[in-house]
């Protein structure tokens, strides 16, 4: 058996086409999204023109500059008819135009209309930015109230008082280490191209089968159960690297908070398992390679997409997310963030850990039964 | 003489197609046996049994005076098989290769180097061990893939059609091994569709077609009882087949000349040395009865794929 394990890893080894696949394709996915969604978080920017300026509309600009996630922008042109065509064109998505005696205006109690030009078709994109002038708009109405009462009253604690709002809402962050893109994008794509293994032990089952080798070793004492475990493990051993690797990228080019190392390692066992329990089962399945490939797509990419991999779990449709609990991507992706964001331990992700293990199992009993038929259809 | 092989009654078939039907015969133990026949014939399924790749549906085989069907694995472990596909790893080396085949036989540690280093100047690839497969040649893949089978020392080597697509050089080195194995007392159980193979290596033959043994012996019976003795004349003059000829069994074109089959040779010479054409011929002899002749008789000269 050790024999095969050693004599596959040899051939892994000189297959170049092996490692791109498991070790820099993820290393790219993982980079490239990495970058775009990042620790340096999401900016929306606001594109305004001050027609007035003057020191209140500067100071409502600067009020939009000051607000986490947002940074403004003068137009350059001062010409509003272009801006809103760049708006039609698809050029730009909102504008936001100060408009003249806007200081004179609100020094005279007076209602001010400050317009806000958007693209109709970009809702998500403007949504915050209309958000938050709302926001600044309610400040206005609230700082002009209360000079008002304080007008009538002359008593500040009291005028305080009256605008307090009957419900306050209290953020309270609670068992998070740490969360960002990052705790969701590195788990993501390591157990989503853990999945891909499944290529390469295709590759190599069908490659044993058509070129006579399978045949030619049962015309030895060889024992076929020592067979499947010893094209098996070099699997296995390879999904271990290859979790190693891309955690270890993300740790340490991104500062991915790991978590308790060993609820990782074992979450890492376990899919590793997971992974080529299914495709020792594929492998043996398949009538080709073609087929083989189209199945393990279809188990890779559309679990990552049932699983929460590429996008966070909670923002998929209610029956996407229950369909999403009988794919294995989603109890990695849930252990590892169990682990990374909340701080949990192995007793704390056993659940996923047996599922993941089930899944295996599984894979592995299938491919012992149809272990006959896959060598009924060998060339000899 | 001690039978190494002997199969009684062996049937196959896979689906409706009846690979083997009711094939017997023996091996004498150190003999080389070679098993004839065409494309399709059972030839394959024949050896692929015999090595435990598949099991027979029907049949007796024992091998080393034990039964195959229960000693399947002991047995294995006595026989080397070397199949008609090159079966190698191409990216690993002609030494890695042999070490994993060394490997599946259980042989391991020092006694593995020296059987891989002896098996390599077997093979005459001493100097191209740590190369990788893939750089070969047809014909030195061949000799590696012959080598795979005879880390173990096996008492009975089983080749089916080991010198497909290979230059004479390396043929030439084939027959030799097959030679010194022979005298070392190996028995080979040959299968071939190469008449002149089974002609310089064999002892016994049988020839299969259909799935069943239509004719078995030693070159000598077979050529006896299924060839006929003929006279082959070639001359400018003689453009109509003869007629009249004393005893001609059969007349036929061959080549440039006439083939005629007869029990009586030297009448028959005669009879052209005799004749008006005589002055024109440019061959007349006594045609040696071929084992190809004996093949083409028995299984036809219908294309087979």
């Amino acid at each position: 058996m050790w024999s095969i394990v050693v004599k596959e890893l040899k051939i892994v080894l000189r297959e170049k086409g092996s490692f791109f696949f498991l070790l820099l394709m993820p290393i790219l996915f993982i980079a490239l999204f990495g970058s775009v969604f990042g620790n340096t978080g999401t900016t929306v920017t606001v594109n305004y023109l001050d027609r007035d300026g003057t020191k209140a509309s500067k100071q409502l600009i600067k009020e939009i500059d000051q607000i986490d996630g947002f940074k403004v922008k003068k137009q350059s042109s001062t010409s509003l008819d272009k801006q809103i065509k760049e708006i039609k064109e698809g050029k730009k998505t909102s504008l936001l135009v100060i408009p003249e005696n806007f200081e004179k205006d609100m020094q005279a109690g007076q209602s001010v209309k400050v317009k806000f030009y958007r693209d109709s078709t970009a809702d998500q994109s403007v949504a915050p930015i209309r958000s938050v002038l709302e926001n600044i708009s309610h400040g206005y109405k609230d700082h002009k109230l209360s000079t008002v009462l304080m007008t009538v009253t002359k008593d500040a604690k009291k005028v305080k008082e009256m605008m307090a709002s009957p419900v306050q809402i209290q953020e309270i962050k609670e068992n998070v280490k740490s969360v960002n893109a990052i705790s969701q994008v590195v788990p993501g794509y390591t157990v989503m191209f853990v999945f891909f293994i499944m290529i390469t032990m295709i590759r190599g089952f069908f490659r044993e089968k058509d070129s006579g080798m399978v045949a030619r070793l049962h015309s030895t004492p060889m024992r076929s159960i020592h067979y499947l475990i010893g094209m098996w493990i070099p699997a296995l051993i390879m999904v271990l690297i290859q979790c190693t690797v891309l955690l270890s990228f993300g740790y340490f080019v991104y500062d991915l908070h790991l978590g308790d190392g060993i609820a990782i390692v074992a979450i890492v066992f376990c899919l590793a398992i997971c992974g080529t329990g299914l495709g020792l089962a594929l492998s043996m399945l398949v009538r080709g390679e073609t087929q083989g490939i189209a199945g393990t797509q279809l188990i890779a990419l559309g679990g990552a997409v049932l699983g929460g991999l590429w996008f966070p779990f909670d923002l998929l449709p209610a029956f996407a997310q229950k369909v999403g609990h009988f794919t294995p991507q989603f109890w990695a992706q849930k252990s590892f963030q169990d682990v990374m964001v909340r701080g949990a331990h192995v007793g704390d992700v056993l659940q996923g850990l047996g599922v993941l293990l089930s899944f295996g199992l599984i894979g592995l009993v299938i491919a012992l039964l149809q272990y006959k038929r896959y060598l009924r259809s060998a060339t000899h | 003489m001690e039978k190494a092989l002997s199969i009684q009654d062996l049937q196959k078939s896979y689906g409706q197609k009846k690979a083997l039907q009711g094939v017997t015969f023996s091996v004498k133990k150190g003999a080389c046996f070679g098993l004839l026949g065409p494309n399709g014939a059972g030839k394959s399924t024949t050896m692929k049994i015999l090595t435990g790749i598949v099991g027979a549906d029907h049949g007796r085989i024992e091998i080393l005076e034990m039964d195959a069907t229960k000693k399947g694995r002991e047995l294995r472990q006595r026989v080397g098989y070397v199949p008609q596909s090159i079966t190698l790893y191409e990216k690993l080396s002609a030494y890695d290769n042999l070490k994993f085949f060394g490997e599946m036989y259980g042989i391991r540690g020092k006694l593995l180097q020296q059987r891989i280093r002896e098996v390599l100047i077997q093979i005459g690839l001493q100097d191209r061990g740590k190369d990788a497969v893939e750089t070969f040649s047809g014909g030195m893949k061949r000799r590696v893939n012959i080598a795979a089978a005879l880390l173990h020392k096996p008492e009975i080597l089983i080749l089916d059609e080991p010198t497909v697509g290979i230059d004479p050089q390396s043929r030439n080195h084939i027959f030799d091994m097959i030679r010194i194995l022979k005298k070392e007392g190996v028995t080979i159980i040959y299968s071939t569709h190469y008449m002149e193979e089974v002609e310089v290596l064999c002892d016994d033959i049988a020839i299969i077609d259909h799935g069943k043994i239509i004719a078995q012996g030693n070159l000598q019976e077979l050529l006896t009882e299924y060839s006929q003795r003929a006279v082959y004349v070639e001359a400018p003059t003689l453009k109509e087949a003869p007629t009249s000829l004393p005893g001609a069994i059969r007349t036929y074109a061959q080549g440039d000349g006439w083939m005629i089959e007869t029990e009586r040779l030297q009448e028959t010479m005669l009879y052209f040395l005799q004749s008006d054409t005589s002055e024109d011929i440019k061959r007349l002899e006594i045609v040696r009865p071929s084992l190809e002749h004996v093949f083409l008789s028995l299984t036809g000269t219908q294309l087979r794929d």
